[in-house]
């Protein structure tokens, strides 16, 4: 296509300026019109090879514009390019009335308006006044269309060409649609793999935790535990899976049984691990490891007193290197044939000692948990019991088990909790007690491990 | 301009002040949090003195005790005071029930805390 004379009607300063350009570049004379009116005036002056004109416009539309220049013998054969976003059937009837050669869908690429451009140009329009007008129906409407066969033939394939062009474009984005599925269906499987490693993790997780559980299950007394001249009853309820609790009862030799309540700060894995590192301090059985009994070199088993017992596990178990972890314990050694007993509290609440006939009174022996303080030296006290006494330990879960409105259960409730049962059998008076607690925490239940240990000494 | 969550910060001449901004310190979060914000501020000061005000706490598990414990341990080690203010009542408990009482140097409010630190 040799260098023609183009004019453009476009609104758009910057639309133009772009079309013009490319115009210009590929060897085309361009003069330019901000509207219908204005192109008119410009047409009149010289008469363009081609018109490329916008439908929306100020002054004068496209529309209007294109049937004014049908309308003018002098101009009527030059071919016009109408640019419509064709979002409607009817635009393409309003274009063919108005007598519009051509249409080029907005937005538009260059290369394609050069090439209608160019068959436009090679092949001549007849004069659309010697044709018969042509009778179409869109959308339930009747339209009259007075059109040159040429123009209609144009028209027909622009439109076709539009569709084409379109129709490439769809295939275009359901490729990408399709490349996106794939890559959302290589997601949801790399997903559920994901999701099943988690659950696999998750199961190895929950089997360990069991494990371990069972593990400080050991660190209780077992279900058929006895002491000769006692009756012992006790309750653990720990408030996780894993607790920081743990209490056990055991004789030591033919005269001696111990007793302790044990609370590791914290829950969870961490204090449990504690728990269960302590628990082997805390053996009847003469080993190395265990702080509770030694071996004398006649072969006869010597009973640690509790103060010495306090003092070696604080110098094993300082709090800095058990990543801040303390305890406190309450540990006693109770002398079957005399009833006396000596214990240690280790920053643990007091015991509740319960007469025959006397209220209950709690008795405490001062010193720092297991870890605070390096080297201390920890003071033992004595209990000396009578016939038929209870003596019961207990976790701080008991006595600082928190009610919906977070007051603490308190040692006077449980003081009293246990004066009312006094009449009761031992086991009684400890379930009743679990049962205050769990009453007292209503609805949410313990915060706390809660533990108890009640014995009742009785000498043959 | 106060950089922690958890607590409120100033100093009074040498001291270091450490005012815990939480009703509850129960959950091991909140006590974790506490412990690294106050690492941040001692830094590596060696020694420094530390007044510690609970006149915000209404409630503490007693795992705040364990990481009291350890502030105590590392102040003194390096010959600095660690002392404690604005204990209320059912806390005190706390510290009482654990003779943590005797430990800690424990004092009304902090007038009365800062006074001894001559």
């Amino acid at each position: 296509m040799v260098g023609v004379d183009v004019l453009i009607a476009e609104d758009s300063r910057i639309q133009a300026r772009i079309l013009q350009k490319r115009l210009v570049d590929a060897g085309h004379a361009v003069r330019w019109a901000e509207n219908g009116a204005d192109a008119l005036k410009l047409a009149r002056e010289r008469r363009p090879d081609i018109i490329i004109s916008d439908i929306e416009m100020p002054v004068m539309t496209g529309y209007e514009f294109c049937k004014a220049v049908k309308g003018d013998p002098a101009l009527r054969t030059v071919p016009l390019i109408l640019m419509s976003t064709l979002s409607d059937p009817i635009d393409i009837i309003r274009g063919l009335d108005a007598g519009a050669d051509n249409y080029v869908t907005k937005p538009y690429d260059p290369e394609y308006l050069l090439g209608r451009m160019q068959s436009l140009l090679s092949t001549p329009l007849g004069d659309p006044t010697q044709e018969a007008t042509l009778e179409v129906a869109v959308a339930g409407q009747k339209f009259r269309v007075q059109a040159g066969r040429q123009q209609v033939l144009n028209l027909l394939v622009s439109t076709f060409e539009n569709a084409v062009a379109k129709n490439q474009e769809l295939i275009a984005a359901n490729e990408d649609l399709s490349i996106a599925r794939d890559r959302l269906q290589q997601t949801n499987a790399e997903l559920s793999d994901l999701n099943e490693r988690i659950s696999t993790i998750n199961a190895r997780m929950i089997r360990d935790l069991e494990a371990a559980a069972k593990v400080q299950r050991s660190l209780l007394p077992p279900d058929d535990a006895t002491l000769p001249a006692a009756a012992v009853a006790w309750r653990y309820v720990p408030c996780q899976d894993l607790a920081g609790d743990f209490l056990n009862f055991f004789p030591l030799d033919a005269d001696h049984a111990g007793l302790f309540v044990v609370d590791v700060s914290g829950h969870g894995v961490p204090s449990s691990l504690m728990a269960v590192t302590v628990g082997r301090f805390l053996s009847p059985k003469v080993s190395e490891q265990s702080l509770l009994v030694r071996q004398r070199p006649d072969g006869t088993v010597a009973v640690a007193p509790p103060a010495e017992v306090a003092t070696q596990l604080n110098r094993l178990f300082q709090a800095d290197e058990f990543s801040g972890l303390y305890f406190t314990i309450l540990y006693g050694v109770l002398h079957v044939p005399t009833g006396r007993f000596d214990y240690i509290s280790a920053g643990h609440p007091a015991l509740l000692h319960v007469s025959a006939d006397g209220p209950p009174a709690y008795h405490g022996a001062e010193g720092f948990p297991i870890g605070f303080v390096p080297d201390v030296e920890y003071a033992q006290a004595t209990l000396q019991l009578a016939p038929g006494d209870r003596i019961y330990l207990y976790s701080d879960g008991v006595t600082e088990a928190m009610d919906k409105d977070q007051n603490p259960l308190g040692e006077p409730a449980l003081a009293d909790c246990i004066a009312s049962t006094r009449g009761q059998p031992l086991e009684a008076t400890v379930a009743g007690l679990l049962e205050t607690v769990q009453q007292w925490c209503r609805p949410n239940g313990p915060l706390d491990d809660v533990s108890i240990l009640g014995l009742e000494w009785r000498p043959s | 301009m106060d950089a922690y969550r958890r607590i409120q910060t100033g100093k009074t001449g040498d001291v270091h002040m450490v005012v815990f901004k939480d009703k509850k310190i129960l959950d091991d979060t909140t006590l974790d949090e506490i412990k690294k914000e106050i690492a941040t501020l001692l830094g590596k000061a060696t020694g420094p003195d530390v007044l510690l005000d609970f006149g915000n706490v209404e409630f503490m598990s007693s795992a705040m005790l364990g990481l009291l414990g350890q502030l105590h341990r590392k102040i003194t080690a390096g010959h600095g005071r660690l002392k404690m203010c604005g204990i209320r009542p059912e806390i005190f408990q706390v510290f009482k029930l654990t003779s943590l009482d005797k430990l800690f140097s424990i004092h009304k409010d902090a007038p009365a805390a800062l006074a001894t630190f001559t």
